[in-house]
C-alpha cells in the first residue's frame, strides 16, 4: 500500500514538473511543445535522478558513519566541487562541460583526501574521522575558493556561486542520460550492501559477528555514496537537505531494514527535489527561485516536526 | 575684547577643512571608470593621479598609476598618491572605504552611477567640484537628453534579452541601464517587466519570450560557450545565432560614451533587423 | 572441538608485553566454558583471537579444524554466535527485527527472507524466553530482557557455539541468575557449546563445567571449577583474602574485608 502510495507520489511530481512552469503551455499543447519536450522533461528527469541519488547516498552514509544528521555533502564533496569550478572560470576555460567536469574533478580530489584521512588510524577506516574530515577539507577547498574569487575578476566568479547554490537550469537530455549511466553503478553497490548496512547500526564488532565483512562494506559504501553526491554536484551544484530529510522521512514508514528504505529514500527523494524544483520555478515566476533554498525552506520544517516525532518515538 | 574672541570662535567654527575647500582639487584618485572618463570629458583629465585598474578610457588613463582594482579599494595605495579629492561609486564597500579616507584627512565624494539618469548629476557634480562648470554643463545636458520623453521615439522594432550568466540564467531587468539602453536604441526588453537590475530565470521563460535578440557583454568576437549547450538552443536567438557581443569597454557601464553606445546598438538593431537573414556584419554571427 | 585454541599467543601493536601467551582451550558440543581473571588479564583478547578477529603470532586458533581467520565472515557466523560485551544500537527496533539480523549469515545477497527464517526467529525468541517481548520497541526492555533478546538474535543464527563476553555485566542478581540458567539450558538442552567471559567468579564455579583462569595474559589454571578455584590460586591470582565454601557441590568464594591488621 505505502509503495503504491510512494509511486503516485514520484509519478505526480513528474508530471507537475512537466505540466507546470513560468512558461504558460496549454494542455492541449504539451505533447507537441518543444518548451516541454527540450527543457522540462529533461530537467524533471534529471531532478528526479539527482533527488534520488542524494536521497540514497544520505541514507547509507547515516547508517555508515552512525550519525543521524548526516548529509551527503557533509563529506567535503561541496567544497571540493566549488573549488573546481571556480578554478575552471578563473582559468577561463572554455566549453559547455567545462564547469561540471572540473567541479567532479574537484569533488573527486576532495574525495580522496577525505578518505586518505579516514584511514589515518590503519587499514581501517574510521567514520568518525571521515564525518571530522569531510568538514575540514570542506572549510579548507572553501577557504581557498573565496580567496580565488577576492583575486581574481570579480563579477564572473560572484555568479560561480549561484551555480554552486543548486540549480538544474543546465538540464538536458545530454545530462539525463548520462547520470542515467552513471548512477545505476553506485545505486546497485550501494543496494547490494543492504542487509551489511543494517548489521552497521549495531556496531562493527557487532556487525562481524553477524557475518558482515565491515571493512569491505565501509569503503565500498562510502566511495558509492560519494560518487553519487560528486555527480550530483557537478550536474546540479549544492542541493541540501534533500540527502539529510529524505532517509529520516523514509525510516518512519519503511523502517531501518535498508532493503525497503533505501529504494524508497530514492523515489522519496527524486519526487521531493522534482516538486521543489517545480516550486522553485512557479512561485515568483518569471523569476527562479535557488532550488537549494526550496529544499531548505521545505526542509526545515519537515525536520522540526521529524525532531518531535524523535523525542516522542 | 570679547567681540574678538567670537570672530576667533566663528572664523575656526567656519572653516571645517572637509567643508570647504579654498583651494580646487588638483589631486584627484577617480576609483570608477565611468567618473575616470568623465573627468577626462570635462577636461579635468590632467588632474587625476591615480585610477583602478579598469579604466582604460580614453587612452591616455593608462598612463595615470593604478591603485588597485578599487573592489574595495585599497586605502593604502589611494592615500599613497596624496590626492585632495577621491571620486568613489556609491554602494557597500565603498561608503566604508570613504570614511577610513576621510578618516585621515582625504576629502571624499560618492556618486551614485546607476542609470542613465545618473549621468547628469555626476557630471554637474565633478564639474563643480573642479571649477569646470561650463563644460561639465554641456556635457551633462548631452547626457540628459540621452533619457529624456522623445516624443519622436518609435515603438521599438526588436526585442532583446540581455544573459549575464547561463547557469543559472541571469537576465537584465527594467532596473538596469543596459535596459535603458536598449529601450533607447529601440529595442525592447522581454523582461522589462522585471524590476530588480538583474534576476534569475527559468530557461523556459526565455524561450517563450522568444527575443528576437541575445545580447551578452563580451570582448569576443564568437558567440558566448552557452550557446553550444543543448538545453539553450532550445532559445530561437540561440538557434539562428542571433547575439549581439557588446564590448565591456562601451556597453559595460554607464558613461560618457552611452550615447555611442546606444547609436552603435541602433545602427546594428536596424541593419540586423527582421526579415534580414544575410548579413554577417561585426561581431553577429549566424550559423 | 569446534573452537580450539592452542598455545596461543599475541601482543597489541606498541604494547610492551604479550596480551595472551601459550592460552590452550578447546570448547566442544554441549560443554559449557568460562574464562575468568583480572582485568587485563587477557580475557577479551582470547576471545578476539578465538574468533580470527586477531592472528596469533605463535600458536593455532582453530575453529571446526580451520584456522580462525581464515573463516570468511558469512560463514563463520553459521557457526558461532557472539554476544559482545557492548552493543551501540544506532536506530530503535523491535524485538523481532533485532533478532531477524540473527538469520543474515543465512540470507543470500538478495534473497529475501525466507519461512525457516522467521520459524529460527520464534524458536530463538522462546528458548530465550522473551517470546512475549517479540513486538515491544527494545529501549523499553530491562537490561536482563534487553540481553535475553541479544542471545536470542545469536541463537538465531543457529551456531554451533556460542560466545558470550562478559553477559551478566550490569545485572541485577535475578537476571543474571536467569541468564546463566538461560545458558546452561541451552547446553544441555540444545548441545550448544558456550564459551563465557565473566568476572562473577562464583556463577561460572556453579553453572560452568570447565574454567580457564587467566592472569597477565597467562594461564594460571584450568579445569573443573574445583580445581581451579582454590583459595590459594584465587588469594593469589587476585590479590584478595577469600573463605571457600561449597555450595551443589561447586566451590564459591567470599571475599573477607580487611582490616589494618590483616593487612599487615
Amino acid at each position: 500500500m505505502k509503495w503504491t502510495l510512494l509511486a503516485v507520489l514520484a509519478v505526480v511530481a513528474l508530471v507537475l514538473s512537466v505540466v507546470l512552469g513560468p512558461a504558460a503551455v496549454p494542455l492541449g499543447e504539451l505533447l507537441r511543445s518543444d518548451i516541454v519536450w527540450n527543457l522540462r522533461a529533461p530537467r524533471a528527469l534529471l531532478a528526479f535522478l539527482v533527488g534520488g541519488s542524494l536521497g540514497v547516498a544520505g541514507a547509507a552514509l547515516q547508517a555508515l558513519v552512525r550519525n543521524p544528521l548526516a548529509d551527503p555533502f557533509l563529506l567535503g564533496l561541496s567544497g571540493g566541487a566549488g573549488l573546481g569550478a571556480v578554478l575552471a572560470i578563473a582559468l577561463h576555460l572554455s566549453g559547455p562541460w567545462a564547469l561540471p567536469i572540473a567541479a567532479f574533478i574537484g569533488a573527486l580530489a576532495a574525495l580522496g583526501l577525505v578518505y586518505r584521512l579516514g584511514l589515518i588510524g590503519g587499514a581501517s577506516l574510521d567514520p568518525r574521522i571521515l564525518l571530522l574530515g569531510g568538514v575540514a577539507i570542506g572549510a579548507f577547498a572553501a577557504a581557498i575558493t573565496t580567496a580565488i574569487v577576492s583575486l581574481a575578476d570579480a563579477a564572473e566568479l560572484r555568479n560561480a556561486f549561484l551555480w554552486l547554490w543548486g540549480g538544474l537550469s543546465g538540464a538536458s537530455w545530454d545530462s539525463v542520460l548520462l547520470v542515467a549511466l552513471y548512477a545505476p553503478i553506485p545505486l546497485v553497490v550501494l543496494m547490494a550492501a543492504s542487509r551489511p548496512l543494517d548489521l552497521l547500526a549495531l556496531g562493527e564488532e557487532s556487525a562481524t559477528y553477524l557475518g558482515a565483512d565491515v571493512e569491505r562494506v565501509k569503503r565500498r559504501v562510502y566511495l558509492a555514496a560519494s560518487l553519487l553526491t560528486a555527480a550530483a554536484v557537478a550536474v546540479s551544484g549544492v542541493i541540501g537537505f534533500v540527502g539529510l530529510v529524505v532517509p529520516h522521512i523514509a525510516r518512519l514508514t519503511w523502517g531501518h531494514r535498508h532493503r525497503s528504505l533505501l529504494p524508497a529514500a530514492f523515489l522519496g527523494g527524486g519526487a521531493l527535489l522534482a516538486f521543489a524544483d517545480t516550486l522553485a520555478r512557479t512561485v515568483v515566476a518569471p523569476r527562479e527561485l535557488p532550488v537549494g533554498v526550496v529544499t531548505a525552506l521545505i526542509g526545515v520544517p519537515v525536520f522540526a516536526l521529524l525532531l518531535r516525532r524523535w523525542t516522542i518515538a | 575684547m570679547l567681540r574678538r574672541l567670537l570672530f576667533a570662535v566663528l572664523l575656526v567654527v567656519g572653516c571645517r577643512p572637509s567643508d570647504r575647500p579654498t583651494v580646487r582639487p588638483s589631486r584627484i584618485v577617480s576609483l570608477l571608470p565611468s567618473f575616470t572618463e568623465l573627468l577626462f570629458a570635462i577636461g579635468a583629465g590632467d588632474r587625476v593621479v591615480g585610477r583602478t585598474q579598469w579604466c582604460d578610457y580614453p587612452p591616455a588613463a593608462l598612463s595615470i598609476p593604478s591603485v588597485g582594482d578599487g573592489l574595495p579599494p585599497n586605502i593604502e595605495a589611494v592615500a599613497a598618491r596624496k590626492p585632495d579629492l577621491v571620486v568613489l561609486y556609491n554602494a557597500g564597500p565603498n561608503v566604508t572605504a570613504a570614511k577610513q579616507l576621510e578618516r585621515i584627512g582625504i576629502r571624499t565624494v560618492l556618486l551614485d552611477l546607476n542609470r542613465l539618469e545618473d549621468l547628469g548629476p555626476a557630471a554637474r557634480t565633478l564639474g563643480r567640484l573642479t571649477g569646470l562648470e561650463q563644460q561639465a554643463e554641456s556635457l551633462a545636458r548631452a547626457m540628459d537628453s540621452l533619457t529624456s520623453t522623445n516624443l519622436h521615439q518609435p515603438p521599438p522594432t526588436s526585442t532583446v534579452a540581455f544573459i549575464v550568466w547561463d547557469n543559472p540564467p541571469i537576465i537584465i531587468g527594467h532596473g538596469s541601464y543596459l535596459d535603458q539602453l536598449a529601450t533607447q536604441a529601440g529595442a525592447r526588453n522581454v523582461f522589462g517587466d522585471v524590476t530588480a537590475p538583474s534576476a534569475q530565470v527559468s530557461l523556459e521563460t526565455i524561450v517563450a519570450r522568444d527575443p528576437q535578440w541575445i545580447a551578452v557583454l563580451s570582448d569576443s568576437a564568437v558567440p558566448p560557450a552557452f550557446a553550444k549547450r543543448r538545453e539553450w538552443r532550445a532559445v530561437r536567438a540561440v538557434r539562428e545565432g542571433h547575439f549581439l557581443l557588446l564590448p565591456g569597454s562601451l556597453f559595460g557601464r554607464p558613461g560618457p560614451r552611452s550615447g555611442q553606445a546606444i547609436q552603435q546598438l541602433r545602427m546594428r538593431l536596424q541593419r540586423d533587423g527582421v526579415g534580414a537573414q544575410h548579413a554577417a556584419p561585426l561581431h553577429q554571427t549566424s550559423r | 572441538m569446534i573452537l580450539q585454541l592452542q598455545d596461543a599467543r599475541y601482543r597489541y601493536p606498541g604494547a610492551s608485553g604479550d596480551a595472551l601467551n601459550a592460552v590452550s582451550i578447546s570448547v566442544g558440543p554441549g560443554q559449557f566454558h568460562a574464562v575468568l581473571g583480572p582485568n587485563g588479564s587477557g580475557k577479551t583478547t582470547l576471545v578476539r583471537v578465538a574468533l580470527g578477529a586477531l592472528i596469533p603470532a605463535a600458536g593455532t586458533a582453530q575453529v571446526d579444524g580451520r584456522a580462525a581467520h581464515l573463516w570468511p565472515r558469512q560463514e563463520l557466523a553459521r557457526v558461532l554466535g557472539v554476544v559482545p560485551q557492548r552493543e551501540d544500537n544506532l536506530f530503535p527496533q523491535r524485538v523481532r527485527e533485532t533478532v531477524l539480523l540473527g538469520r543474515y549469515p543465512h540470507l543470500s545477497l538478495w534473497g529475501r527472507e525466507r519461512a525457516e527464517d522467521h520459524d529460527a526467529v520464534d524458536r530463538a525468541l522462546r528458548s530465550c524466553d522473551v517470546a512475549h517481548l517479540a513486538d515491544r520497541w527494545l529501549w523499553t526492555l530491562s537490561g536482563g530482557e534487553y540481553q535475553r533478546v541479544r542471545v536470542a538474535r545469536a541463537l538465531a543464527q543457529e551456531p554451533k557455539l556460542l560466545v558470550l563476553d562478559e553477559p551478566g555485566m550490569s545485572l541485577d542478581l535475578k537476571h543474571e541468575m536467569g541468564l546463566f540458567e538461560l545458558v546452561l539450558g541451552l547446553v544441555r538442552g540444545q548441545g550448544l557449546g558456550v564459551l563465557m567471559i565473566t568476572h562473577d567468579l562464583n556463577l561460572a564455579a556453579r553453572f560452568a563445567d570447565s574454567l580457564l583462569l587467566l592472569e597477565g595474559g597467562r594461564p594460571v589454571a584450568a579445569g573443573a571449577p574445583n580445581d581451579v578455584l582454590t583459595q590459594q590460586i584465587v588469594e593469589t591470582v587476585f590479590s584478595w583474602p577469600v573463605a571457600m565454601q561449597t555450595v551443589d557441590g561447586r566451590p564459591q568464594m567470599i571475599p573477607l574485608r580487611q582490616t589494618k591488621e590483616s593487612r599487615a
